[in-house]
């Protein structure tokens, strides 16, 4: 329940006025709508009684066939203005909700950011998020709406007709709609939950199927593993069905219920005729009241059959809405990140480490501490004079940059590419930081578009844009893992050469391991599982 | 009709299987709707004589329920019909479009497919569901309703029919503009599916370029577009759903008040002659009318919603028709089958996307180079061979047979690929490096020198990496896909770029551990740029560049 509100707190945070506006049209065109055919039902009754006693001359008709005409206007206009005002709202929350699950995925612990599967990715802030435009739409807006109504009929039913008569127009309807909501909602969630995950896994396994398409169908996979994406698929359908079945007795059910207020009604109403306590007219209205009413708990079939869909997702969502910005350290930044110290070794302005080492030995690891995303586990890492833990994330961010070893591009020109480093460098500087990694011979340039994950580049290349990317940003101090893995050495050597050029005063932490290092000046740190120490 | 023999086209022909079930569901609604006029009329009985002074007897009451239990069962198994019969028609055709899709020689990219499969495909659902349904009772209904309404007399009659009609053309209208909208929206919906998965995939860099809250304001802005063009569509839908509804809430409202004038004798019009039918309105005939006004506008709204779902459902057959259209496809099924005996590739003018070929004869056993400029056509001469595409004109030549998709499965049985991207199923890597077969992975490990790598692994072969192999390095991933080849003892291997991005000593482990397969007698095509690997191979061919 607590997910919900978290969820509800995330949609509505910027919106609250449409929402609260929608919320209040709900209300109104259901009172509208159902006015309306209780005051015809009356209006008939009325006027034929009056014809029936030729007291019809006497009867003021004009202002309450005004209000039956009233009542159809505004009930249209209610509509409209109910529905608009509920999907805006609801649609604009949608968007702060995508928008704050990202950054909730942004902000995950390093080791499941960087295993982060495109497929869960795109099902969890996709489809949850699309679940979630039920919150509003499905349970609170008509929830809300029908409370309201419900309270009103009721009163006005009591001033007109007796409690007697209120209590068994507006009970039959809540009660029943109560009790089949208390008998659905368990079912109808716990095949929610199986058909999104089956959903889910079907859409994790089609886009598998496509990626892959080329090795599996060399394997022979191909049909073998359609068959299990369709398998998701038919469990995902076999839960629908279910659900639809739950959905269709609810609906059954209502409608009976309803039949059963308003032939009830009918039979109260008559006995309170022979008792003198109220006339036939509005005893007719009081069955015109039970059957309008149908209307006001209609909805509950649709919210029930989509709650389990919905508390499943927020489930989900919550947590990731729940993840703050780090937190950050009161202590200011000192300017510099330099000089770096590693256990004792140390790197200054202009200066060069390069680590060493096998495979698993650990290199990316150390890279990972020193730009402070992996728990430094046990080493003394400082970042001008402050561990690394201490820094304020944005300080750290601005002023190290770290080039991973198969860094990740996005979709577009190479100029989205470079901008998503600095949205506004300039043309001269993003060429300027293209030649400095021997980039910039490519055609089109800066318009060059790729497609998704960088396609259309060679590995190597795309680890140069994401060098020029890193470079763009003059961190103080560059950290670069298997910079030149892909490239032939000549090529690598330029590449160093012009980062050096471009960034005199950076110090720069490689991991590598090329043999040779021309060009740079550099101290040498040998890693292994069992620690760090000097190289040569 | 005449329409019914002609073959259903557009989103009608993605329910062909399920029309006659759907058929009949559109029946039974229509008799549950039909069952409201006796049940209005004992209603208006009861009121009528409620009105006179005499209290209904218990015989309306039960009779009133008898009816509505009816009803209640009729629509009901005609609902349970349609959808049971609607999530059928999803179901075949996300088949239908996964199969298509995946024995394309070029499907979409994975997001955009996984999307159309998944989420487009689902708007067949509320269409299949409602339409048909909706479109029998707007056939019945409102005229059964107005036939009684003139029945009784002229003036409510007229109401309905003057209120009623204009709202199919409105919709027709209306209808028109929300197709084109729905269509946008559906492209949306596509490309917001990739580029979501795009971005999620880039969050690691992101997040060290602190550029996390922008990506989020970049994609948040692009949210907020869909969001715009989904308003427009709703606008439109919700537009015409409003029209609908003032017609109905006023055609109920002047059939109220006509009844009302009428019953206090202050209107001498709209009704029949006493001498023709029923004369002057009386209570119970005037409560009918109420009644059953506003279910004369109930299919007409129906209607209108399950028209909205038909806009979309058309978007979706459109799309649905255009990857139908895509006609290059795979050669075969990319099945299990048993390997055939011969390794040779001969091709002989073999041309695709207007690139010409370099003829070439492969014996069983011997390796060459593809090499030319990037662009060239070296990795679909590679899919070529694997049968992956197929030429637009020329001959392929496989074991001496022409490599036609009947032989495709069973030529890629006996075939190793390994493409330049590595790609890592969601499995384990035992799984990965088996690929569906049975056996130990560790020989194969140790040939292509990446025994190591697996040791490295805190889980070892129960390790799942990344799609793309995150996990182990860009040279590690490559030794595990060489390992993924080398399991299947493959008598061919084709490798495309096994040693682009690799730096000098790892390019060179994947060099030797090649030229051991081959050594052991399985034939080498490979495709790249790298020199040292190219002078190794038996025969250069180029592709592309001066003599194309």
């Amino acid at each position: 329940m607590s997910d919900l509100r978290i969820v509800w707190r995330a949609m509505t945070g910027g919106v609250r006025g449409g929402m609260g506006l929608a919320m209040a049209a709900s209300a109104l065109v259901l009172v509208a709508g159902w006015s309306l055919l209780a005051l015809s039902g009356w209006f008939i009754a009325a006027t034929a009684l009056a014809g029936l006693a030729a007291t019809g001359a006497w009867f003021d008709i004009f202002r309450p066939a005004a209000a039956v005409r009233g009542l159809a206007i505004l009930r249209t206009a209610t509509r409209y203005a109910e529905r608009w005002l509920g999907h805006d709202a609801t649609l604009r929350g949608i968007v702060a909700l995508r928008g704050g699950v990202l950054s909730g995925l942004a902000a995950a612990d390093w080791p499941r950011l960087t295993r982060l599967r495109r497929g869960t990715a795109l099902n969890r802030v996709g489809a949850d998020c699309d679940a979630l435009d039920g919150l509003p739409l499905r349970l609170v807006l008509p929830g809300t709406g029908a409370g309201a109504a419900l309270a009103f009929a009721f009163a006005l039913l009591w001033a007109l007709l007796g409690w007697q008569l209120a209590l068994w127009i507006c009970g039959t309807h809540l009660g029943v709609a109560l009790a089949l909501a208390l008998w659905a909602a368990p079912q109808a969630r716990r095949l929610s939950v199986a058909g999104a995950q089956a959903a889910r896994a079907h859409a994790a396994a089609a886009l598998e199927l496509i990626n892959s398409r080329d090795e599996l169908a060399v394997a022979g996979l191909l049909p073998g593993r359609r068959e299990l994406a369709l398998a998701h698929d038919a469990r995902a359908r076999a839960c629908a069905r279910a659900l639809d079945g739950i959905e269709r007795d609810l609906g059954a059910m209502q409608e009976l219920a309803r039949a059963a207020s308003a032939a009830g009604a009918l039979g109260l109403g008559a006995q309170a005729v022979a008792a003198g306590s109220i006339g036939p007219a509005l005893a007719a209205m009081g069955f015109f009241a039970a059957l309008a009413l149908a209307e006001l708990t209609a909805p509950l079939r649709r919210g029930i059959a989509e709650y389990g869909r919905i508390a499943d997702a927020a489930l989900r969502v919550a947590p990731m809405l729940r993840e703050g910005p780090p937190s950050v350290p009161a202590r200011p930044a000192p300017p510099s990140p330099l000089p770096l110290r590693i256990d004792g070794h140390a790197l200054h302005p202009g200066g060069m480490l390069v680590l060493k080492g096998p495979s698993g030995a650990g290199k990316s690891t150390l890279l990972g501490q020193v730009a402070g995303v992996v728990p430094p586990a046990g080493r003394r890492i400082t970042l001008g004079g402050i561990a690394v833990r201490d820094w304020p994330e944005p300080a750290l961010r601005e002023q190290v940059a770290l080039v991973l070893q198969r860094p990740a591009l996005i979709a577009g020109s190479l100029r989205d590419n470079l901008a998503l480093a600095v949205p506004d460098a300039g043309e001269a500087a993003m060429m300027a930081a293209l030649r400095a990694v021997r980039l910039d011979h490519l055609r089109d340039g800066l318009d060059l578009v790729l497609g998704p994950g960088g396609e259309g580049l060679s590995g190597g290349e795309r680890r140069r844009l994401a060098l020029a990317r890193a470079l763009l940003r003059r961190p103080a101090l560059l950290l670069l893992d298997e910079p030149t893995e892909g490239l032939d050495e000549p090529t690598a050597d330029a590449v160093m050469a012009g980062l050096r050029a471009a960034l005199p005063q950076a110090g720069i932490v490689m991991a590598t391991h090329r043999r040779a290092t021309s060009g740079c000046k550099a101290a040498v740190l040998d890693i292994s599982q069992e620690g760090i120490t000097a190289g040569g | 009709m005449a329409r019914r023999a002609k073959e259903p086209t557009g989103a009608m022909a993605l329910l062909q299987d399920e029309l006659p079930a759907l058929r009949r569901a559109a029946q039974g609604s229509v008799v549950a709707g039909l069952l409201w006029l006796p049940q209005a009329w004992i209603a208006a009985q009861a009121l009528a004589a409620l009105l006179a002074g005499r209290a209904p007897g218990p015989l309306a009451l039960a009779l009133f329920l008898a009816l509505a239990a009816l009803r209640v069962i009729l629509s009901h198994r005609a609902e349970r019909g349609a959808q049971d019969a609607a999530l059928a028609a999803v179901g075949r055709l996300r088949a239908r479009l996964l199969t298509r899709e995946s024995l394309l020689a070029r499907p979409l990219p994975a997001g955009q497919a996984a999307s159309l499969v998944q989420d487009q495909a689902e708007v067949l659902r509320p269409y299949a569901a409602r339409y048909l349904q909706a479109s029998a009772r707007l056939r019945a209904i409102p005229a059964a309703i107005l036939a009684a309404s003139f029945w009784i007399a002229w003036a409510p009659g007229l109401i309905l029919l003057v209120a009623g009609p204009a709202i199919p053309l409105f919709m027709a209208l209306i209808g028109q503009a929300a197709g084109r909208a729905s269509r946008r929206q559906l492209d949306q919906m596509g490309t917001m599916g990739g580029m979501l998965a795009d971005r999620a995939a880039a969050l690691p860099d992101v997040r060290l370029m602190g550029a996390g809250q922008r990506l989020v304001a970049e994609f948040t802005a692009s949210a907020d577009e869909l969001r715009r063009r989904t308003m427009r569509v709703l606008t439109i839908a919700f537009m015409s759903s409003g029209v609908l509804e003032l017609f109905a809430a006023l055609g109920v409202a002047m059939m109220a008040v006509f009844c009302g004038f009428s019953l206090l004798g202050q209107l001498g019009f709209g009704t029949w002659p006493a001498a023709w039918g029923n004369g002057p309105l009386d209570p119970a005939h005037a409560l009918f009318l109420l009644l059953i006004a506003p279910e004369f506008f109930q299919p007409l709204r129906d209607f209108a919603a399950a028209w909205h779902d038909r806009a979309a459902a058309e978007s979706l057959a459109a799309v649905v028709a255009e990857r139908q259209g895509q006609a290059a496809r795979m050669a075969g099924q990319g099945g299990p089958a048993r390997a055939l005996p011969g390794r040779a590739v001969r091709l002989r003018g073999v041309t695709r996307h207007g690139i010409r070929y370099p003829d070439l004869d492969l014996s069983a056993g011997a390796s060459v180079a593809l090499v030319g400029p990037s662009g060239a056509g070296k990795t679909t001469l590679l899919r070529m061979i694997a049968g992956l595409e197929q030429p637009d004109a020329g001959l392929i030549e496989v074991a001496g047979r022409p490599l036609r998709p009947a032989i495709a499965d069973a030529w890629r049985a006996g075939l190793g690929w390994m493409a330049q991207a590595p790609h890592f199923l969601d499995a384990s890597l035992r799984e990965n490096l088996l690929m569906g077969r049975a056996g130990d992975p560790a020989p194969a490990l140790s040939a292509a020198l990446a025994d190591g790598v697996v040791a490295n692994l805190s889980e070892g072969l129960d390790t799942r990496l990344g799609e793309n192999g995150a996990g182990v390095s860009g040279g590690e991933a490559r030794r595990l896909m060489l390992a993924r080849v080398l399991i299947r003892a493959p008598g061919l291997i084709l490798a495309d770029e096994p040693t682009a991005d690799l730096d000098a000593d790892t390019a060179a482990q994947i060099t030797q551990a090649l030229l051991a397969a081959h050594a052991a007698g399985a034939g080498l095509v490979v495709a790249t740029h790298d020199p040292a690997l190219a002078v190794r191979m038996g025969q250069r061919l180029r592709i592309g560049g001066l003599d194309a």
